[in-house]
């Protein structure tokens, strides 16, 4: 079988098609011109964009990689972000190991829906992860006040860091950067998990589910961990909102945290690997300037979002490779 | 013998799609199944690749009983089947689709290396493309083939997990009888080549008497019929049920 | 608080109420899913819709009875608009955007509500026979939640020979199993669809509108219900309508005795109930094989 000439091999780009080298070079330039966000938007809202962004990218390997929907992300950036804040609070403990405490938050409770769920498909998944998201909510809500603060969440004392350098995570600026460089190196970190053997399985699943499983893949173990690494990033991301906050709030766990998680996804783009960070960062800039404007906030994202899925449903950045794919890459070949 | 069933069935509700059938195949043959439409052809497979599990009887493969192994872990023994209607991943690249099916007897739980850069698996890859005549597309999405290339992607899939038992469900199907004859040598040489062992269904008798060793006839789920091509076009019953109506032309 | 068995027996029609409304709310969201493959995500949205509307029918004509009519009427056209002008159009896509459009309408409503009827929650007043309570020796039956029990049965009733004797409803339960084989026998199956979508919405209003004297009814109202119908078809088995009675009904009981007996986990017992269903039967209490 082994006969192919080298001309054959030369087709192959190891680098991956078209559309990844093309992302790979776009996100390499966002990288480079992040450390400018937070002089020409507000330090939070730049803050808040690259948090978020994460939480989008984590959300994404299983809507848009695995083709799993899951509405209960509000768990894993909430307990995750509780994770953080209670061990903080009780334990005294620094912002590295708060982290880590955020991302075994997310870790458990990928777990936990993953042995709930994971063998259902479509409708079932995302109403099963609705419904644990709901039960985090209202456990860290009502049962569990005593520790959690309930309504008014657990507000932190000023952090920092000493190790390896210090850093005063009070000073906005200083915050902006620390949670840049944990993001940059998140994404890509998540760029080579969907780049590896394993990442290629997951788009086959989204593909093609019955016919990936015929060819001698365990589904249900690979969508599994899909949902873990979905955990862990999400979680992680729950850990940088409590140090950018400094307070760890109920309205992280609510289902609407989920909703809106979907919404900045889709806006961006779910078939793409960096629409997700383009739509929490549009979505969040027009929030800031819309409410600026209106209380009615929700009735014109309820509106444009209709609008999204019925005419854009590929989202900025997917619609924007889309067209740059046909007038440069097409028109060669 | 390589694999065999004892008196497989599978009901569903209170049809008996298959019911009560022995099917042996020996190392280096090439097996047909005929029979009418809703004979119970294609349960029968989705049966011996584990889509379905049987409601009676067993499935042995070298011997050992398979009957309840999930279909994974079946393609991992070296069973696997093309589907009657065609099941790719619509919207990767030709490559990616067989270099997927490739990779499965090599690595999943790598979620470091780039997929792209295994060796064996891209040079797999490109030698069943090669195989089928399909290195000219390596690099298109598969929704855009064609029909008849859509089905040698659909054979290359399942010939990238290198199976020793291949259950091709009417590879023909829609194609022009000009690809048919075209399709009909690939499969026997890939067979000999390859030294695949295939079970076949397929309604073109033409294809049928050719290139099969053995021929089992299904009708209403039993087994009718078993025996060589020359045999088969022989049998006073298989004619009467199934050849008599129209398709005797090729017999 | 003491248990005394007039308490329990209390608490066994107060849940059988809430379980009605669980049960009609869920058999609407079963429906439209094993039709139309959908998802309503906005179902609570036609729910507190159902309950808005009922609310303006008595403001405008005064008899509970004829405004609950028009209610359903109402919301079951505006559900035949939104799945005619929007939903339509995503039939044939990916099966996550027709519940994602579902999703932003759950969003969109609410707002448009508080717009016209501001923030402040709106009084349905109890129907006037149904006001007060019943005494049987020490038994003390509140006479509403009592009709609310009968209801159901007469909805499910009806739904039956809906389903079973009329010609549209044998057509819906055809095209539920096999929708290519109704769109062979020459039927219209968009309309089947559309007849089916306003179905299921006319049920949620229907619970929106027996909810709305006993509930504060305000424009969020319905985005618990939304994730509780799923929790009743979670546990029932979704496309089952003898699954949704069983799920609602079930939580019916959980919450009310959950609620009177622990408050502080009367929101969580729901889903930690449907937690333990899953991890005993996976697929629900009514949950086929093969329907995922």
């Amino acid at each position: 079988m082994h006969k192919s000439n080298g001309s054959n091999k030369s087709m192959i780009n190891r680098q991956g098609d078209w559309r990844t080298r093309f992302e790979f070079r776009a996100m390499i330039v966002a990288f480079i011109f992040a450390p400018f966000l937070p002089f020409i938007i507000s330090k939070p809202l730049a803050t808040e964009i690259i948090v978020y962004g994460l939480f989008a990218l984590g959300f994404n390997l299983l809507l848009g990689h695995t083709g799993i929907i899951s509405f209960g992300h509000a768990a894993y950036l909430g307990v995750g972000a509780y994770s953080a804040a209670m061990i903080v609070f009780y334990g005294e403990v620094g912002v590295w190991l708060a982290l880590l405490a955020a991302t075994i938050g997310g870790l458990l409770v990928a777990i936990m829906i993953g042995i709930l769920a994971i063998k259902r498909k479509g409708a079932y998944f995302a109403m099963i992860s609705l419904a644990i998201g709901q039960m985090f909510f209202f456990l860290t809500l009502s049962p569990l006040t005593r520790w959690t603060g309930g309504e008014d969440g657990l507000k932190l004392p000023p952090l920092s860091i000493d190790f390896p350098l210090y850093v005063n995570l009070s000073n906005q600026l200083h915050l902006y950067f620390f949670i840049l460089t944990i993001g940059c190196l998140a994404t890509l970190a998540q760029w080579r998990i969907l780049n590896s053997p394993f990442g290629h399985v997951l788009r086959a699943i989204r593909e093609n589910e019955d016919r990936i499983r015929a060819c001698g893949y365990n589904v249900s173990r690979v969508k599994f961990l899909s949902l873990i690494f979905s955990g862990l990033f999400s979680g992680l991301a729950g850990g940088l909102l409590v140090v950018y906050l400094g307070a760890a709030s109920i309205n992280l766990l609510f289902w609407m945290t989920s909703g809106v998680i979907v919404m900045k996804t889709v806006l961006g783009g779910t078939h793409t690997f960096f629409g997700p960070v383009i739509g929490a960062g549009v979505f969040l800039f027009l929030r800031s300037t819309i409410s600026e404007y209106t209380d009615r906030w929700e009735l014109w994202l309820g509106a444009l979002f209709m609008v999204l899925i019925l005419l854009f449903r590929e989202g900025i950045w997917g619609s924007l490779l889309n067209l740059i794919e046909k007038r440069f890459y097409h028109s060669k070949l | 013998m390589l694999l065999e069933t004892k008196s497989i069935c599978k009901y569903f509700g209170g049809l008996k799609a298959v019911d009560d059938v022995d099917f042996r195949l020996e190392q280096g043959r090439l097996k047909s199944i005929i029979g009418p439409n809703g004979a119970g052809k294609t349960t029968f497979f989705n049966l011996v690749s584990g889509l379905y599990a049987p409601t009676h009887g067993s499935i042995l493969f070298k011997d050992k009983d398979i009957s309840n192994m999930s279909i994974n872990d079946r393609s991992q023994l070296g069973i696997t089947k093309t589907y009657q209607l065609t099941h790719i991943f619509p919207r990767l690249t030709v490559f990616e689709n067989v270099r997927l099916a490739a990779q499965s007897r090599h690595t999943i739980f790598n979620f470091w290396r780039r997929a792209y850069s295994l060796s064996e698996v891209n040079d797999k890859a490109l030698a069943v493309l090669e195989h089928l005549g399909l290195l000219k597309v390596q690099s298109r999405i598969a929704a855009e083939l064609s029909h008849g290339e859509k089905k040698y992607l659909e054979i290359g899939i399942a010939l990238a997990t290198e199976p020793e038992v291949l259950l091709l469900d009417e590879p023909t199907a829609g194609m022009s009888p000009a690809e048919t004859i075209e399709a009909t040598h690939i499969i026997s040489r890939l067979a000999k080549e390859l030294s695949l062992n295939i079970i076949l269904i397929e309604h073109d008798m033409s294809v049928v008497m050719e290139i099969s060793d053995e021929i089992m006839v299904l009708h209403e789920g039993r087994k009718l019929a078993e025996g060589t091509p020359n045999e088969i076009s022989a049998n006073e019953i298989v004619q009467n049920v199934y050849l008599g109506k129209g398709a005797s032309r090729d017999a | 608080m003491e248990l005394t068995w007039e308490i329990i027996i209390l608490q066994i029609i107060m849940g059988l109420a809430l379980g009605a409304i669980y049960v009609i709310l869920a058999s609407g969201l079963s429906i439209i899913f094993g039709l139309l493959d959908v998802l309503n995500f906005a179902h609570g949205t036609f729910y507190m819709l159902g309950a808005y509307a009922v609310f303006v029918a008595i403001s405008l004509c005064g008899n509970f009875w004829i405004a609950m009519v028009s209610a359903i009427v109402i919301v079951a056209l505006l559900g035949g608009l939104f799945e005619i002008t929007l939903l339509k159009r995503l039939y044939g896509t990916e099966p996550i955007y027709p519940l994602l459009l579902c999703f932003g309408f759950s969003i969109f409503m609410p707002d448009v509500i508080k717009l016209i009827f501001g923030l402040v929650g709106k009084v349905v007043e109890y129907p006037k026979i149904f006001q007060g309570a019943a005494f049987v020796g020490t038994l003390i039956l509140p006479k509403y939640r009592i009709f609310l029990v009968v209801l159901m049965g007469v909805v499910l009733l009806a739904l039956w020979l809906f389903m079973n004797k009329t010609d549209i409803g044998m057509i819906i339960r055809a095209a539920t199993r096999d929708r290519l084989m109704v769109s062979c026998l020459g039927i219209n199956v968009s309309r089947v669809w559309t007849v089916g979508f306003m179905l299921g919405v006319g049920l949620a209003a229907l619970a929106g509108v027996i909810a709305a004297p006993m509930v504060q009814t305000i424009p969020n109202m319905g985005d618990e219900m939304t994730v509780e119908s799923f929790v009743v078809v979670v546990i029932g088995g979704l496309g089952s309508l003898g699954g949704a009675v069983l799920g609602g009904l079930l939580l019916g009981q959980v919450v009310s005795f959950v609620s009177f007996l622990y408050p502080d986990w009367s929101n969580v017992a729901i889903f930690m109930a449907m937690a333990v269903i899953l991890v005993v039967r996976p697929r629900g209490l009514f949950g086929e094989e093969g329907r995922a």
